[in-house]
């Protein structure tokens, strides 16, 4: 009698399968574009902003855009986790531009190519291009790192040099903050040392944080791990102590709300110190960051979704993100605006991009064996020499 | 004598110390959380344990600004969730572990086995079967679909009940047989009457899971914000760009979730216990 | 044991319906072509209509959605996305490709509902066979109404399971297969849709990890090694100190037995995660116990309670004691309170201390009783997902582990290796040796446990 059970279990199956198979068919009621827009949390009522704009812009035709939540650390994860159910039009940061690629997920722009690229920054631009390939829309040039620090705590002077900063901060019991166990804050370091980390032509990470260079930048790190001054955390700890028992710390624009309502009229922001690399004092050089604006390849209203991208992008609209949420401008003129060169946060971090590197050639591989590092310094976990750590390091990003 | 009495209370005032001290640690985790709750001030570390404002504002916000983090509806649809998971899988439950300790069939043990085993499945890595499977079916971002996961998977959780019906006596099921009850009548008249406790325990074990999983509903309803569970909303709450905002906030949502669950293990704690021991004590 | 008498089961089944088509008659070979075909011949037309259904069904499923997998089965997909410049519109025009992960989900649902089929085709050519033998001795043959019946008291297992088995079947034995199945494909970062394709690569992710990479293959070991020490101490701690705690509470001379339980289980109201991103907020190095330690000064520098490898270890165990101990508090709090009295009376009047009473009854006694929550206790703890994962991340990072931190387990790692590094081969093979030891721990222990063996005393 198993054979009825047997019966009763395929036919369901086939007819509940044989049935669903329509729901993959979208239907498209005459001249509606449905489009859908990832953004960060935060950005939500921005976008709403421009894309409410977007429509008045564009009466000829009816738009059904929706908005949802995925913010830019997220993209690549969410994008491929489905790309055929994602957004035609996402927000992501610029290091995850190569994966995005090479996983295809990205449509190649080439419609207002010249337009694009003539409006916003060189370096954007750059971090938007693989081989002469446009594959996304620049739309902040913000996501980089800088220093805060509370102006009575820490004078502009002692701000310039990591010593100067440690010294004052110790001198008033107060601490100085950076994320060091962050591939991201880590890697200053290195770069300041005269380290590269980049994409080889077989498409692996090529990374000489082991050299002499890298091994001094190691050492550098060590000793402010080691320094009483020095704190570690993520954000919320910073957010959290700066004010209070840190006064001075690296961290990005999309704290700037937070640190600036604390710190109140002692709210100072500038590049990132000196610091003693080997005998020599080195300028911390930093990742540049970009946000950008992708369209999704397999999107099925490709025109729209890059006009709608174009339009997140343009100087207006940068503008606006700028006022609601001091994202800095990729745009050139909306950059050159007064209102911008005012801000504490941006000028800063112009500064500091000055010394900025490309993060766009950094895999994902990168990250996990630097925050290892970063780690075993902090805890001061000097079991194996810089050297043997620095090693290993480089042999995990490099696999 | 004397010295007999003069150790006991000894070791009844150690008792008593110990137990209070434990006491502390085990409520100032709740207490914090409370307090960070009515805190008036911003952001996730403070330097300081006791808030230096406290507010209401933290509880009133979660249900007035909800143009981006939807409390009420979340809250909903982690109830409508979780009532009829708890309704499934109860049955679902029960229908197989009656089918497993009461009725002889071929490859029963196999079958049992197979459960047990198919039970211990870490479900990481089918996450993304059951999303793409969802999404053929046509139930892609839904709550149904989050109803489907967790009763399939709350169904394998069926020894501990199979282990309540094997302690119930055969002998009224033959009786009954004798009277001419079918399998299907004895199963509904006779044995789930006798069997509050595991169905309490087992509805109880169900209806609590979506207050806990945030996982499989990130991967499920992926950037649709309406469609999700309190736990992963809150954890939300608490992502790098969102912390500072929403800490204390946050704090005051998971005190709202705390109350209901709390009730109802407050009021049905001694289910709990009978249904997890197997019917080896009564509840 | 039963596979030995599976093997020949299904040789039987076959045997039957070869005897089927050697000795049937011509509807009865016809049957075996158009199902369900004797049962309009012989009258028995609802059965008849429920195998030709069937049939249909399963034809019109192939052609609509599986036949298109199933033919890409082998290779997972060859055609890949293209791209053509529009000059009208000025923009390329993306081509979709194969999506390997659909044709290998799809592909297994398939093959699965091919095998489910070729069930129920045997069963028609048996029950084709079986029709035409009651025919010709002019018996009654059993109806569709007549087998309905039987749901209700014969064959009522199959009425209670066929749900249940569906629903498992669709959301946990077809993703575990694909699971499995995936352990033998080369999907990684640099093989994922929409873009690329993967393909069958044999074994070479087993080897990569049983010493063909040696950092991956060391890092497999140890954390393998922390899991099961995890799992034994998490478990045992729990168990042990919930049940000392229940001891002090049922202490005759203590008052307020249930305020003092309250206290305890009020903590259980607490979402776990919740509890977990509190505590791992707590003990932060900036964090509340850190801030109290200090100001107290108890210590001039942060305790790196998440941080130092050794004390992040001890740290996970605590905090789950913290959240556990109420639960085995509870249980253990009803079974004292349900040991039969007669019990100790029998030790006391022995001569039976209380130490000895504990030790020769209690204890027993309690292990007798939950054994099978020790089970699913344990095997939860191995795949302790929440804990670590909200508390440490795993962390601290090591470098002498493959992107794995000191306290990650393997189910922690697993996820990393989807979430962050889509290495989804690999992690499907920690998958598949994570399931094969808990599968095999609890099958030994629950079918030699108490539980089991005493299924049948009630009967």
């Amino acid at each position: 009698m198993k054979k009825l059970f047997a019966v009763l279990t395929a036919v369901i199956l086939c007819v509940s399968l044989a049935a669903c198979g329509r729901s993959n068919n979208t239907s498209d009621n005459g001249e509606t574009v449905n489009l859908r827009v990832w953004g960060a949390q935060d950005d939500q009522k921005v976008l709403q902003t421009m894309i409410d704009s977007f429509k008045k812009a564009n009466p000829d035709k009816t738009y059904n855009i929706t908005l949802g939540v995925v913010g830019e650390n997220d993209a690549q994860k969410r994008l491929l986790e489905d790309a055929a159910a994602a957004a035609d039009v996402f927000s992501f940061p610029d290091d995850q531009i190569y994966d995005l690629v090479n996983a295809g997920a990205l449509y190649e722009i080439t419609r207002n190519k010249e337009q694009i690229t003539s409006r916003n920054t060189e370096a954007s631009v750059e971090a938007a291009t693989i081989d002469d390939a446009l594959y996304a829309y620049p739309a902040t040039s913000d996501n980089g790192y800088f220093m805060y620090y509370d102006k009575s705590v820490v004078s502009e002077e002692q701000a310039k040099t990591l010593e100067g900063v440690l010294a004052a901060c110790q001198e008033q019991g107060k601490k100085f903050f950076m994320d060091v166990s962050n591939g991201w804050y880590a890697a200053s370091f290195f770069l300041a040392a005269g380290c590269e980390v980049e994409l080889g032509d077989d498409g692996k990470q090529v990374c000489d944080f082991n050299n002499e260079d890298g091994i001094e930048a190691g050492e550098a790190i060590k000793n402010l791990c080691a320094h009483s001054a020095f704190v570690t955390g993520d954000d919320a700890v910073f957010t959290g102590g700066i004010g209070g028992n840190i006064a001075a710390g690296v961290s990005g624009a999309w704290t700037a709300d937070a640190v600036k309502q604390k710190l109140g009229k002692n709210y100072a922001a500038a590049k990132l110190p000196t610091a003693k690399i080997g005998d020599e004092d080195t300028q911390l050089k930093s990742f540049a960051g970009y946000k950008l604006i992708g369209v999704n390849s397999s999107t099925k209203e490709p025109v729209e979704a890059m006009k709608l991208a174009e339009w997140i992008t343009n100087e207006e609209n940068q503008l606006l993100r700028f006022k609601e949420r001091a994202a800095g401008p990729s745009n050139k003129k909306a950059a050159e605006n007064e209102e911008v060169k005012k801000n504490i946060a941006l000028n800063a971090l112009a500064e500091q991009n000055k010394h900025g590197v490309s993060q766009r050639g950094i895999l994902a591989t990168f990250w996990s064996p630097v925050e290892a590092f970063g780690t075993a310094m902090e805890n001061k976990d000097y079991s194996q020499s810089i050297k043997q750590q620095l090693d290993s390091m480089v042999k995990d990003i490099t696999s | 004598m004397k010295s007999y009495k003069l150790r006991r209370k000894i070791s009844d005032t150690a008792i008593y110390a110990l137990l209070t001290l434990l006491a502390i640690l085990w409520l100032l985790p709740i207490v914090y959380l409370v307090l960070q709750s009515f805190r008036a001030e911003n952001g996730a570390y403070t330097e300081y344990i006791i808030p230096k404002g406290f507010t209401l504002d933290n509880y009133i916000r979660l249900f007035t600004e909800t143009d981006l983090f939807n409390y009420p509806k979340w809250y909903l649809n982690t109830l409508i969730v979780a009532i009829f998971t708890c309704i499934i899988s109860t049955l679902m439950v029960l229908m197989i572990s009656y089918a497993f300790s009461r009725l002889r069939f071929p490859s029963r043990k196999t079958y049992m086995n197979l459960g047990l085993i198919l039970g211990m499945f870490p479900g990481f890595m089918s996450m993304i079967a059951v999303y793409y499977l969802l999404k053929i079916i046509g139930l892609g971002q839904s709550l149904i679909s989050l109803v489907l996961v967790y009763s399939s998977s709350a169904a394998l959780g069926y020894f501990v009940a199979k282990g309540f019906f094997d302690t119930l006596p055969r002998s009224l099921d033959e009786a009954a047989t004798i009277d001419g009850a079918s399998r299907n009548q004895i199963f509904w008249k006779i044995t789930l009457p006798l069997s509050k406790p595991i169905i309490v325990y087992t509805a109880l074990t169900s209806f609590v899971a979506p207050f806990a999983d945030f996982i499989f509903v990130s991967v499920i309803m992926k950037d649709n914000y309406n469609q999700y569970t309190l736990s992963l909303g809150l954890f939300q709450m608490l992502s790098r760009e969102n912390i500072f905002a929403y800490f204390t906030r946050f704090c005051a949502g998971s005190v709202l979730v705390a109350i209901p669950v709390g009730l109802l293990f407050m009021f049905l704690q001694r289910y709990y216990v009978s249904g997890v021991t197997g019917g080896a004590v009564k509840g | 044991m039963n596979k030995s008498r599976r093997a020949p089961k299904v040789l039987r089944y076959a045997a039957e319906v070869v005897t089927a088509f050697a000795k049937g008659d011509a509807v009865t070979r016809l049957s075996f072509l158009v199902m369900g075909l004797w049962g309009f011949a012989r009258r028995t037309f609802a059965r008849g209509a429920v195998y030709l259904f069937t049939q249909i069904a399963y034809i019109a499923y192939m052609i609509v959605f599986g036949g298109k997998y199933l033919v890409k089965f082998t290779t997972l997909g060859t055609q890949t996305q293209g791209k053509v410049f529009d000059e009208e519109l000025g923009i390329y025009i993306y081509t979709q490709g194969d999506n390997s992960v659909e044709i290998l989900l799809f592909g297994t649902l398939t093959v699965i509902i091919t095998i489910l089929f070729f069930i129920v085709w045997a069963s028609n050519c048996r029950a084709a066979y079986k029709s035409q033998l009651a025919q010709k001795r002019g018996e009654h043959i059993v109806t569709l109404k007549e087998q309905i019946a039987s749901l209700d008291s014969k064959n009522y297992h199959i009425t209670l399971l066929s749900i249940p088995t569906l629903l498992v079947t669709t959301f946990t034995l077809l993703p575990l297969i694909f699971m499995v199945l995936m352990a033998f494909t080369n999907f990684d970062k640099a093989h994922q849709p929409p873009g690329n394709l993967f393909t069958w690569v044999g074994f070479d992710n087993f080897t990569s990890i049983l010493g063909g990479n040696d950092k991956i293959s060391y890092t497999f070991v140890r954390l393998l090694g922390w899991t099961v020490l995890w799992a034994i101490l998490s478990t045992f701690t729990n168990y042990i100190f919930g049940m000392i705690l229940a001891l002090m509470i049922n202490k005759k001379s203590i008052k307020f037995k249930k305020g003092w339980r309250m206290v305890f289980i009020s903590t259980i109201a607490i979402p776990q995660f919740v509890t977990l991103m509190l505590m791992s907020q707590l003990l932060h190095a900036q964090g509340g116990i850190n801030i109290l330690i200090q100001q107290l000064g108890l210590a001039d520098s942060p305790i790196g309670f998440l941080t130092d490898p050794l004390l992040a270890k001890i740290t996970v165990v605590i905090v789950n004691m913290w959240i556990g101990i109420p639960y085995s508090m509870l249980i253990i709090t009803g079974i004292l309170s349900n040991i039969p009295e007669d019990m100790y009376e029998a030790a006391r009047i022995d001569g039976a201390g209380p130490v000895r009473v504990f030790f020769k009854i209690t204890l027993p006694y309690m292990l007798f009783v939950t054994t099978p929550y020790l089970i699913t206790q344990f095997v939860g703890n191995i795949n302790n997902f929440n804990i670590i994962y909200l508390l440490t991340g795993g962390g601290p990072l090591t470098l002498e582990y493959y992107q794995a931190g000191k306290t990650d387990l393997l189910v922690t790692w697993l996820y990393k290796q989807t979430v962050n590094e889509q290495n989804y081969n690999l992690a499907a093979v920690i998958g598949i040796a994570v399931f094969i030891i808990t599968a095999v721990a609890s099958i030994i222990v629950y079918n030699r446990s108490a539980a089991a063996t005493k299924e049948e005393q009630f009967g």
